[in-house]
């Protein structure tokens, strides 16, 4: 009779995928679809909805493709969760005769149970880190393989050699399709209270210095009130770096296109003083490392803070929440360096198949259709008379929607798996005009180059694997704590020289190595 | 008398039946996943499976010990775990002997029932307690300090602190829960006992001391060498929730770093590497104190 019979998540579902992986071990026998990249033809693959229509084994044939049902799994946005009836799954199946049946992940690991238990959806929404680890395990499709069967993709990547290098691995094989079209949406820009500013006669900080005076200041003439607030804990750093001419991490150097970290430059050390200096005089909440999004909306819509970063449509949502005043975007203040930046926003998410799919022609109808014009104007737009009506020619949304996150959350428009292109503009179009300013202003102040890496070989990246966990976690520890003063800054060359200890050099040498191959 | 064990099994037929669940339920989630130990020593591939997997013998074993991070994880994981022994084991004994010496039936089963609650809360519901009442700009704990005149403390952002509300929150968490077997050994204690001591001139102190806690000893000691087992055993849940990268120093522990770097890194080689690892540690432990039992008294557990 023991007090803690409660066993450790860890182990049971270790347990359970290991479990699962034997059954599946033993039933699969003849699936013959093992890590080879031998995948059964499609023509003769059994359609397991039962179609009536006989198997077409000419895939030429646009028109009229067999009924036929997928999976697809997704990520769970709390602002727009997903609702089966979404109007984007009802225009996809118009369009190709595919019925989607959308999952949702429903913790980090939910994608790796998935697939050590081989119980894997038709498609996944995934991101490069998760290909990396998935894809050489042979977890995904290679789609190169199957080119000829998806002409738009095809079409789309040999228009983009950005895409294309950024999807294709070091062995050739492509694992996954990134998205496209939405990244502005991504995009972190900082603001401030318009009218609270007005009222007091101060000036929006044009530098890191200022946004100290004036945070101060703020302090003042509101003692309870925290006039900075951020809500991504230590991963801020890579929203605040660009206005110090930095990325807070690995990146390419803009000016000479080597790999670098950015924890060791000097101007990371700045960055870290200043907001020391912010966190010591409590200019932003002292419990910044747990901030969710409910209390950060709180902090904003109760008047306890003045000056944010956030994800640039946040702006007109806590707007629509505030009784008075309004929020304004505002330049990046300069913190060191002779410009300051936003990071630059991507989308580095995208479909990735699973090997062990079933309905594979299916599949690559889908991937096709997403990525086709159609596909990009119905995901995007909608259907006329729906979602939209035509005026002088020119598309506009129906009142319903009020503001532009009402196409995610009523019809799913832009959300995560529901697109392969999207047409921004449609996006755009919902933005009340007095919003549009941080749209287009940010696209001023973003910095060359987005911190994507390299695709790694399955030996490279099994050589720094536990390095990169072991780097990330001294650096989240060793930042936080400069920035809360528990570590005195005179220790800050003993943290620079740790680094290296922790492996650094090899993990850049190895992103180098990639990225030199990539070039050639 | 040579029954056969056909017999037998008959005889005891109803019993077996009895022990079956139990039975099936160890061989199937304790004694077959043990197979599973073989890809702490392979480059476990999930699609080539188990047996196609390369052999890398002790290559992960060797990854864990060239880690630097290795030694503090341990020794979070064994400090904690040694706290939660430290403080949480003899609260529920001592709950026990107060609620022992209580006369009112009524407020005794009133505070059983109480403390006894918050075990059934699920460790999601606890840490969002905690980060609830012990956030500095919010929470109570710190607007009453604060109105005492003293600087908030910022409770979940400090190294120094994880251990002391993780281990608290656990013995709260437990000692009711932990008390219900010692009141069940306290009351087997013959009563007559008690009236021998008392005719002997003893108060109820000397009538703790001499007949209580001797009675309840043998549970105490089983119970002891179990949790000695546990020590590098703690619940994962909570660990991973309270703590954050300020607190990594003291809250990263085996259970965490295994959770990111084998679940959701997808190395399940290396976790299991260190989990068979941490597994043969608490045999030792287990083992040491049940020798150690046996040479100081009768109590052990085999």
């Amino acid at each position: 009779m023991n007090t803690t019979m409660r066993k450790r998540y860890s182990s049971v579902m270790f347990i359970l995928a290991l479990a699962a992986t034997l059954l599946a071990a033993c039933s699969g026998g003849n699936g013959g679809n093992g890590g080879n990249g031998t995948t059964t033809d499609p023509a003769n693959t059994p359609n397991d909805t039962g179609s009536t229509t006989p198997a077409v084994t000419t895939p030429a044939t646009p028109e009229k493709p067999a009924p036929s049902k997928i999976s697809i799994i997704t990520e769970y946005s709390t602002g727009w969760p997903p609702k089966p009836d979404w109007a984007v799954w009802k225009w996809l199946q118009e369009e190709t005769n595919i019925t989607v049946e959308q999952q949702t992940f429903a913790s980090p690991e939910s994608l790796a149970l998935a697939v050590a238990s081989g119980e894997m959806p038709d498609i996944m929404h995934v991101y490069p880190g998760e290909v990396a680890k998935f894809g050489p395990q042979g977890a995904f499709l290679d789609l190169s393989q199957h080119m000829d069967k998806m002409p738009n993709v095809k079409a789309f990547l040999d228009s983009n050699p950005e895409f294309l290098t950024r999807v294709t691995q070091p062995d050739g094989k492509i694992y996954n399709l990134i998205n496209s079209g939405g990244g502005a949406g991504n995009q972190l820009v900082w603001f401030y209270r318009e009218d609270i500013f007005q009222k007091h006669d101060l000036k929006p900080p044009t530098t890191w210095d200022e946004l100290y005076t004036v945070s101060k200041k703020l302090k003042e003439l509101y003692p309870d009130s925290y006039p900075f607030v951020f809500r991504h804990g230590i991963g801020t750093l890579n929203t605040f770096g660009p206005s110090f001419g930095i990325y807070p991490e690995y990146f390419r150097d803009p000016s000479t296109g080597k790999f670098r970290y950015g924890a060791n430059d000097p101007s990371f050390k700045t960055m870290v003083t200043q907001l020391n200096k912010l966190y010591s005089d409590g200019l932003f909440p002292p419990d910044w490392l747990s901030m969710d999004y409910k209390s950060w909306t709180q902090f904003m819509t109760t008047n306890k803070s003045f000056i944010s970063v956030q994800y640039v449509g946040q702006i007109e949502i806590i707007n629509n929440q505030l009784t008075e005043g309004k929020l304004k975007f505002m330049a990046p203040p300069l913190g060191a360096g002779d410009k300051a930046y936003l990071p630059k926003a991507t989308e580095d998410f995208g479909f990735a198949v699973s090997s062990n799919t079933k309905n594979l022609d299916a599949v690559l109808r889908f991937l096709d259709y997403m990525y086709s014009p159609k596909g990009k104007e119905v995901q995007s737009w909608g259907r006329e008379g729906e979602t939209y009506t035509i005026e002088n020619g020119k598309k506009k949304f129906l009142p319903i929607f009020k503001e532009a996150n009402d196409l995610r959350r009523e019809v799913g428009i832009g959300t995560h798996g529901a697109y392969g292109l999207l047409d921004f503009d449609a996006w755009i179009a919902l933005v009340k005009e007095d919003e549009k300013e941080p749209y287009i202003e940010s696209q001023k102040y973003s910095y060359p180059l987005a911190p994507s890496l390299p695709n790694l070989t399955k030996e490279e990246s099994a050589t720094i694997v536990t390095q990169t966990d072991q780097l990330f976690k001294h650096y989240s520890t060793s930042v936080s704590k400069f920035i809360m003063g528990e570590t005195p800054l005179a220790e800050w060359d003993a943290f620079v020289s740790s680094l290296n200890q922790y492996g650094l050099p090899q993990i850049l040498e190895t992103y180098q190595t990639a990225d030199d191959r990539v070039k050639k | 008398m040579n029954t056969s064990i056909f017999r037998k099994i008959r005889r005891d037929r109803a019993f077996l039946v009895l022990l079956a669940p139990a039975l099936i339920f160890y061989i199937l989630f304790r004694y077959v996943p043990m197979f599973g130990i073989i890809v702490s020593f392979k480059d476990y591939n999930l699609f080539s499976g188990i047996w196609k997997s390369e052999w890398v013998g002790l290559r992960y074993y060797k990854m864990f010990f060239d880690n630097p991070d290795a030694f503090n994880i341990i020794r979070n994981t064994f400090l904690l775990g040694l706290y939660k022994i430290i403080f949480g084991f003899p609260a529920p004994i001592i709950l026990a002997l107060l609620l022992n010496e209580l006369k009112m039936k009524r407020y005794k089963r009133f505070v059983q029932t109480v403390s006894y609650m918050p075990h059934f809360l699920s460790p999601v519901v606890v840490a969002g307690i905690l980060v609830m009442i012990l956030s500095p700009s919010t929470g109570f704990v710190n607007q009453i300090i604060q109105d005492m005149g003293f600087e908030p403390i910022n409770f979940l952002q400090k190294a120094d602190w994880f251990r002391t509300i993780y281990v608290s929150s656990e013995v709260w968490q437990e000692i009711g829960w932990g008390s219900i077997l010692y009141l069940a050994a306290l009351t087997s204690i013959d009563p007559q006992l008690y009236e021998a001591a008392r005719m002997d001139g003893a108060n109820r102190w000397r009538q703790m001391w001499h007949v209580s806690i001797p009675g309840i000893m043998p549970a105490i000691v089983i119970l002891f060498i179990l949790q000695i087992g546990k020590i590098m055993e703690l619940g994962f849940d909570k660990v991973f929730l309270l703590s954050n990268a300020a607190t990594y120093e003291t809250a990263d522990i085996i259970s965490t770093y295994v959770y990111r770097m084998g679940i959701t890194s997808a190395n399940f080689s290396y976790a299991t590497a260190i989990d068979l690892f941490m597994g043969i540690i608490g045999l030792i432990f287990v083992y040491s104190a049940n020798v150690i039992s046996r040479k100081l008294g009768d109590t052990s557990l085999w």
